[in-house]
């Protein structure tokens, strides 16, 4: 947990494109929260890494599981 | 003698004083007279009962190249744009050396998604300046155009291959100014640069290999003439947007030019991002600067089919585990019972008709005609399906190409974005207008824009929303000629019913080139729309006038 942001909360929402995306909460250690939005293909790739089976089961992940999928840059 | 007299509508001239009653004649493709008309004209349009306004000017689109076989670039002016703005997001079809195209059309099928024959096909790609561009598509307007440059391509006319690797040496950011003044000189209206577009294989395009000291050099040059900077930025992080807010605000003040950025919406699952994006737009006005956030009207929908995984199925492990497999198995384990009958219990007793039935299927693929429109719900209670195994079933029976459409799921709550859209410092554009055909319409927000946010919430007066479209988008983007009913100005009229005009339903038509299929919204309430005094669209039938110009 130290020293890494950390998923709160994970909600589904409408892109630009008309697409499904995965919009993050996230709480960095200096207790700031910030948002990130991310497409579909990562963020699935994100619930599959985490194995989390619903959205809510990303919450208190690290945000650094991000970077173990397949397709992280 | 007048050519046109507009006789007895509701005068809304685009400067947002009160419409009145009145006149407007035309004469030489000039605004002649407003008000009470004397005299006769060749042909008078009785407007009794409609509102005349000028023409909208759409800031954000993407007809580049539909422009060299349709000049009107439709359905755009059927719904009362006279002009618009193609160029966007750093892609333009000039300057373009012939060796470069294939590179610039796969980036703009990543964007338009239009079919490969739209450029092998369609036109006679006799041009690589853009001057040459321009006489191109000038040969057969209906509606104004006012291009703008693509940052992109002025790099990869500099630097070819390298446009793509890496930032640019001194002396081609020189080279790089030099031809952006000869496209201001051949009429661009400003140059767009992106910090977010993708070719087709997934590469940044080029302007993405610039840094500041590049963009810094090329907005110097829009300084000399005056001219726009539009910007598309990391609009998925409001914290990268904000500060590239604040980088536009500097190279405005720096170089004394207007700066527009887009797009910006609205999600009630980021509730705070539009705010924020807005007070910080605040601020550099306040500092003098001019950056302003286009925003469009109509509200996002989701669309998706089993051809690929889609987030819509986020809150189903079951459906994401089996559909994220190569087709082959997502096919076989569709075509299992076993399979189904878990993933049909996973959306519970309803058996998904709260989550999917109202799903509408949508056209253009492979789903028969007459299902086109129609909701899940009511195909799976034809079929005697629950809706989930109705989703499964008819994916399955055409290839899983079937995409089904969930609407209004962003940018949807009318009493957050319009007071969005009536604050003095949001311009009204993002339409994207010939983008993305093959996904959803990007056409008719104009009419949306008063349907939902005059006729319906009152957010903004008839007067306020045709200001934004027209003299707002006008000043903004100095268009002197246009945006206001003025004697002397261009004569581009639009006729519409209040209580009518609207966007109609979107439905799929394949009428790009190779019969390629797009989605079109159709308008609603338009009587009539004169483009530099020509009538170009009357009664639902656009005429044979060609009077559209290329316009700065």
């Amino acid at each position: 947990m130290s020293g890494e942001a950390v998923i709160v909360g994970a909600e589904i929402a409408a892109g630009h494109d008309g697409s499904a995306e995965l919009v993050l909460r996230l709480r960095y250690p200096n207790g700031g929260e910030g948002v990130i939005v991310l497409e579909a293909e990562k963020g699935l790739e994100l619930m599959a890494v985490c194995g989390a089976a619903h959205l809510e089961e990303l919450a208190g992940q690290s945000w650094r599981r991000l970077l173990e999928g397949t397709c992280s840059t | 003698m007048f050519d046109v007299i507009v006789r007895n509508g509701l005068v809304v001239d685009g400067s947002g004083e009160a419409g009145f009653k009145g006149d407007v004649a035309v004469l030489d493709g000039k605004i002649a007279a407003v008000g009470a008309v004397n005299g006769a004209a060749k042909r008078e349009i009785d407007a009794q009962g409609r509102v005349v306004a000028p023409g909208f000017i759409d800031p954000h689109t993407h007809f580049d190249v539909q422009l060299l076989w349709d000049g009107a670039a439709r359905p755009a002016l059927e719904h009362g744009v006279t002009c618009i703005v193609p160029g966007n997001c750093s892609l333009s079809l000039a300057p373009l050396r012939a060796s470069d195209r294939s590179k610039v059309v796969g980036m703009f099928q990543q964007i338009e998604e239009m079919p490969p024959e739209a450029f092998t096909q369609a036109f006679e790609w006799s041009w690589e300046d853009f001057a040459g561009y321009r006489d191109a598509i000038a040969k057969q307007l209906s509606i104004n155009v006012a291009p703008l440059v693509g940052h992109s391509v002025i790099r990869l006319w500099v630097m070819g291959e390298a446009a793509q690797q890496r930032t640019a040496t001194p002396e081609e950011v020189a080279a790089m100014q030099e031809v952006l003044r000869e496209c201001l000189r051949a009429g661009a209206i400003g140059m767009s640069t992106s910090f977010v577009d993708l070719d087709e294989h997934g590469r940044p395009v080029p302007s993405r290999f610039a840094d500041f000291a590049e963009l810094d050099a090329l907005t110097a040059v829009l300084g000399e003439f005056g001219r726009m900077l539009q910007c598309v930025p990391e609009f998925y992080d409001v914290d990268i947007t904000i500060a590239r807010i604040d980088q536009l605000s500097e190279l405005s003040l720096k170089h004394r030019v207007p700066t527009t950025f887009s797009p910006v919406f609205d999600n009630t699952s980021t509730p705070d991002n539009a705010p924020r994006i807005l007070a910080r737009v605040e601020e550099q006005f306040a500092r003098g600067a001019r950056v302003w956030p286009q925003m469009q009207t109509r509200p996002i929908d989701i669309s998706f089919s089993l051809l690929r995984p889609s987030l819509f199925f986020a809150r189903l492990p079951r459906w994401v585990r089996v559909l994220r497999q190569p087709l082959e198995q997502r096919l076989a384990a569709l075509r299992d019972p076993e399979t189904v009958a878990k993933m049909v219990e996973d959306l519970g007793p309803d058996g998904g008709r709260r989550m999917m039935g109202g799903l509408i299927v949508r056209g253009g693929d492979a789903a028969p005609a007459e299902w086109v429109g129609r909701t899940l719900g009511d195909l799976a209670a034809e079929r005697g399906e629950p809706p989930a195994l109705a989703l499964i079933n008819l994916s399955l029976e055409h290839g899983l190409d079937v995409a089904f459409l969930a609407a209004d799921m962003g940018h949807e709550v009318t009493d957050r974005v319009g007071p969005m859209l009536a604050h003095p410092l949001v311009h009204i554009g993002a339409s994207d207008g010939g983008a993305h055909i093959a996904s959803f319409s990007t056409y008719g927000d104009t009419g949306y824009l008063f349907s939902e946010f005059v006729r319906k919430g009152a957010h903004l007066s008839l007067e306020q929303a045709v200001r934004k479209i027209t003299a707002d988008t006008a000043d903004i983007w100095g268009l002197k000629d246009r945006g206001r009913l003025r004697p002397g100005l261009a004569a581009d009229i639009v006729i519409f019913d209040l209580e009518t005009i609207d966007r109609a339903e979107e439905r799929p038509v394949f009428d790009m080139p190779g019969e390629g299929m797009r989605y079109v919204r159709d308008a609603r309430g338009v009587q009539a729309v004169l483009v530099n005094g020509e009538l170009a669209y009357a009664d639902g039938a656009y005429t044979d006038a060609r009077s559209g110009v290329v316009c700065v």
